[in-house]
């Protein structure tokens, strides 16, 4: 379970989160909406100790990332898999090499990537093939990148997966396909994800939940058809293109 | 006025927590040493070009120049104990110094603050993977390695070259003057200082130059700054260290 509790983040001037509550459930997929620059990002990263909320807290697993041990924090991350917007690749390192980057000793990671079939497997899952193993990022293209960048968040097998604007950037057969990866995943391996995107498609997809975040709080936070129903001014503007297309 | 005196006192703080980072990854050599040998190869073997050519203008100028204030006044064979004094404890490591804060500071620089703004630190850090013990220690560790041997070898050539220059350039100068007047000057100690001070530099430029590259931000502009406050930095931290190892020269 992931546990945002009381949440404040500010940068200089600019106060981000003003209060985040929120839980998400062991096995549940949650949709985390809200407009763009409002910290859907920044509330995420604080899930995996990327940024140190200035008050509140988020626990994973019973274990406080705010008052974490460097040890503590590493079992938290190994728990927990992450898909950067922008794919976030080593521009250095091959696909390959990129795929298996979480491994500690850097003397196993060179083995593991020549175990090439286990590399196919998840290429497979992300619509890729063996072909892209040995390419550097900066010879995919950015769709590409992307899908790589899912392949690499759930290398690792994770309990935990945040989606960063997962199916952005990327064409509709390869978008759906990022949302079957998501349904599969919960499915399949009782993955718990959070899943932040503009992509209303996406959102009522794969999401057993939704929750907007607006001028740094939780607004609303409902099932996908409840969602659909509130009344808040902001709520409904922000469903409305939704319920005008089903 | 506070502003500015917070923030440095912030960074002293945080390059201390870097420092004492890297003294914890040390013992876990596995975690490091293959990167640390391929960041050797890069930024000594292939600025080892660049480091002999600047020690033998270094050289040839220093030469030339002590001929021309000397000639007439003192025996020529000053001019070699002047060459060697110069190179071997100012010359050598400074010019090393300086090409490694173009060439290697300014890269590793904008190689990390271009690696933060595109979120792979992020991505290394989501992953359990120690971005000190992966990106910093690597590249310390190879300016360690790499600046003695750089320095001695720029200290021959900035000798060879203000032997071979100043024979060619200056009226009456001959071999024998230029190695009657190195030997009279020469201590071991020159030599172990040379090498002191390239050591220390070699941390200093590496050190610093990884620390502002993971401090980077915001996009192309940001890495633009972030590299250039790398390069001032690093040369100001060099002549201050210059001027602090100085004393060390006369201790022996």
């Amino acid at each position: 379970m992931i546990e945002f509790r009381n949440l404040h983040k500010a940068f200089g001037d600019f106060q981000v989160l003003r209060g985040v509550d929120l839980v998400v459930q062991e096995g549940e997929t949650l949709a985390l909406l809200g407009p763009s620059g409002t910290g859907k990002s920044v509330l995420i990263k604080h899930a995996i100790g990327l940024l140190e909320p200035d008050q509140g807290d988020v626990i994973v697993d019973g274990t406080s990332i705010a008052n974490a041990s460097a040890t503590e924090l590493k079992a938290v991350r190994r728990k927990l898999g992450y898909v950067f917007q922008n794919a976030a690749l080593f521009d250095s390192l091959t696909v390959a090499e990129n795929l298996f980057l979480a491994q500690e000793d850097e003397n196993s990671m060179k083995l593991i990537t020549s175990c090439t079939a286990e590399a196919e497997a998840l290429l497979r899952k992300v619509n890729l093939d063996a072909s892209v193993l040995g390419k550097l990022p900066s010879e995919l293209s950015g769709g590409m990148r992307k899908r790589v960048g899912v392949a690499r968040a759930i290398a690792s097998n994770p309990r935990y997966l945040l989606w960063d604007e997962p199916t952005t950037g990327l064409d509709p057969v390869n978008a759906d396909n990022i949302d079957e990866l998501i349904l599969g995943l919960a499915r399949e391996l009782g993955v718990t994800s959070i899943v932040v995107t503009h992509d209303l498609d996406t959102a009522f997809d794969v999401a057993d939940r939704i929750a907007i975040l607006f001028e740094g709080k939780i607004i609303a936070n409902q099932l996908p058809d409840d969602i659909l129903e509130n009344k808040d001014p902001f709520v409904q503007r922000f469903v409305r293109r939704m319920r005008v297309d089903s | 006025m506070i502003r500015p005196i917070r923030r440095s006192l912030e960074n002293v703080g945080k390059a201390t927590l870097m420092a004492r980072d890297i003294m914890r990854v040390l013992p876990r050599p596995r975690l490091y040493i293959h990167a640390t040998f391929q960041q050797a190869y890069i930024i000594g073997i292939q600025s080892l070009p660049l480091v002999l050519f600047m020690a033998f203008l270094g050289g040839a100028v220093t030469s030339q120049q002590t001929g021309a204030q000397f000639t007439g006044g003192l025996p020529l064979w000053v001019i070699g104990s002047v060459l060697a004094a110069s190179v071997i404890t100012e010359l050598g490591p400074i010019l090393t110094a300086i090409v490694m804060m173009a060439r290697v500071g300014a890269s590793i620089a904008a190689e990390l603050a271009s690696m933060k703004v595109t979120e792979q630190i992020d991505a290394l850090q989501a992953m359990g993977r120690d971005p000190v013990a992966f990106l910093v220690v690597p590249r310390v560790l190879a300016g360690l390695i790499v600046f003695p041997p750089l320095v001695i070898l720029a200290d021959a050539m900035g000798l060879a070259a203000g032997w071979g220059i100043g024979v060619l350039a200056v009226d009456g100068l001959t071999t024998s003057d230029v190695i009657y007047g190195m030997r009279f000057y020469f201590r071991p100690w020159a030599l172990f200082f040379s090498v002191i001070k390239g050591a220390t530099f070699g941390i200093a430029i590496t050190f610093i130059a990884c620390f502002i590259g993971l401090e980077g931000k915001g996009g192309a502009e940001g890495v633009g700054k972030t590299t250039t406050t790398a390069v001032v930095t690093t040369t100001l931290a060099i002549m201050i260290l210059d001027l602090l190892l100085a004393p060390l020269l006369k201790a022996f």
